[in-house]
């Protein structure tokens, strides 16, 4: 993989490409169940976060999924 | 066994729009690990699933075709050895900006067929259309994010981004075929399409322009202000259509 740089964009290509926004992803089965988390996806993109939440996390038919950016998630208890 | 139906248009139709599905599937296939990222490579094996099982759906539809009687062994993706796909897809991907440009070009141009088949007439078309289209809604988001992040990259990626897509470009707005394409003219006289060659390219162009537009990749269609419609701004190289083959020679 080429580690070339750009005027444009000064980080090396590969890094270019790489995510870094975390999201985290929740679903339910059934409405009367609570949403829990069952995973996350790494995408800059909110859109491309949607798509990926839906075909990694795809094991049941959902009635409902949501994704939360991780940064928007406020610490209340820390050990 | 059913009385067969003599629609060599639908046939064609056919013919061309499961030896893509069949062909995206496998040049997908090949990205499902090998994507820029883990989430990239599960959403395109994903896609893949859903290219090779539209295809699935649509090869069967050949043997309701007299057509179909002169080469049966044309009926079977197994036995066929015809390939009515693009000439851009008889080649390996050279890289994941061709993956990115066959999602955002090819696919959608056959979306956007599928989407003016959504009333056809004839039934078993009307209700694949429909199931195809609602899946692909999921390829578009795919793909404009993929248009959007390799385009903001800059320098290198967004060059083999433009470049994918130049190879890609005459070749899709082709695929519609001219004006006078007895094929689509036919499909659309007989209403199982909606729209002439013409109003398709230019559907097309309506759905795919503001993305690039936007991020000013420069590809050659232009806005026609006084028709409120995108237009190819250079004229196709119609000498390299294959009208059989929907493709390139």
């Amino acid at each position: 993989m080429s580690m070339t740089t750009t005027e444009d964009n000064p980080k090396p290509r590969r890094q270019q490409l790489n995510e870094s926004r975390v999201w985290h992803v929740y679903a339910r089965r059934k409405y009367e169940e609570p949403l829990h988390e069952i995973g996350n996806v790494m995408a800059d993109d909110v859109e491309l976060a949607k798509v990926y939440a839906r075909s990694i996390y795809d094991e049941f038919s959902w009635v409902e999924m949501v994704i939360i950016p991780r940064e928007s998630i406020v610490t209340v208890i820390a050990s | 066994m059913a009385t067969r139906i003599d629609n060599s248009a639908l046939f064609a139709i056919f013919s061309s729009l499961a030896d893509n599905k069949q062909a995206i599937g496998r040049r997908y296939a090949f990205w499902s690990n090998g994507a820029p990222a883990l989430e990239a490579a599960v959403a395109a094996a994903a896609m893949t699933q859903d290219e090779l099982g539209h295809a699935r759906t649509l090869y069967p539809l050949l043997e309701n075709f007299t057509q179909a009687h002169a080469q049966p062994e044309q009926v079977d993706p197994q036995t066929r050895t015809l390939h009515y796909h693009l000439a851009y897809l008889d080649d390996d991907f050279r890289g994941w900006c061709d993956f990115v440009a066959t999602n955002f070009l090819l696919d959608t141009a056959l979306t956007t067929f599928l989407e003016a088949a959504q009333n056809s007439t004839y039934e078993p078309l009307r209700q694949r259309a429909r199931k195809i289209v609602q899946e692909e809604r999921i390829h578009e988001i795919h793909a404009e994010g993929w248009v959007r992040r390799l385009a903001k990259a800059g320098g290198a990626v967004r060059a083999a981004l433009a470049a994918s897509l130049e190879r890609l470009w005459d070749e899709t707005l082709c695929w519609f075929g001219p004006n006078d394409d007895p094929t689509m003219q036919r499909l659309y006289q007989e209403e199982i399409i909606d729209a002439t060659p013409d109003e398709l390219r230019s559907r097309y162009l309506d759905k795919i322009m503001p993305t690039l537009s936007g991020l000013e990749l420069d590809v050659p269609a232009s806005f026609n202000a006084s028709a409120k419609q995108w237009e190819p701004s250079e004229p196709l190289p119609w000498q390299r259509w294959d009208s059989i083959g929907r493709r390139w020679k």
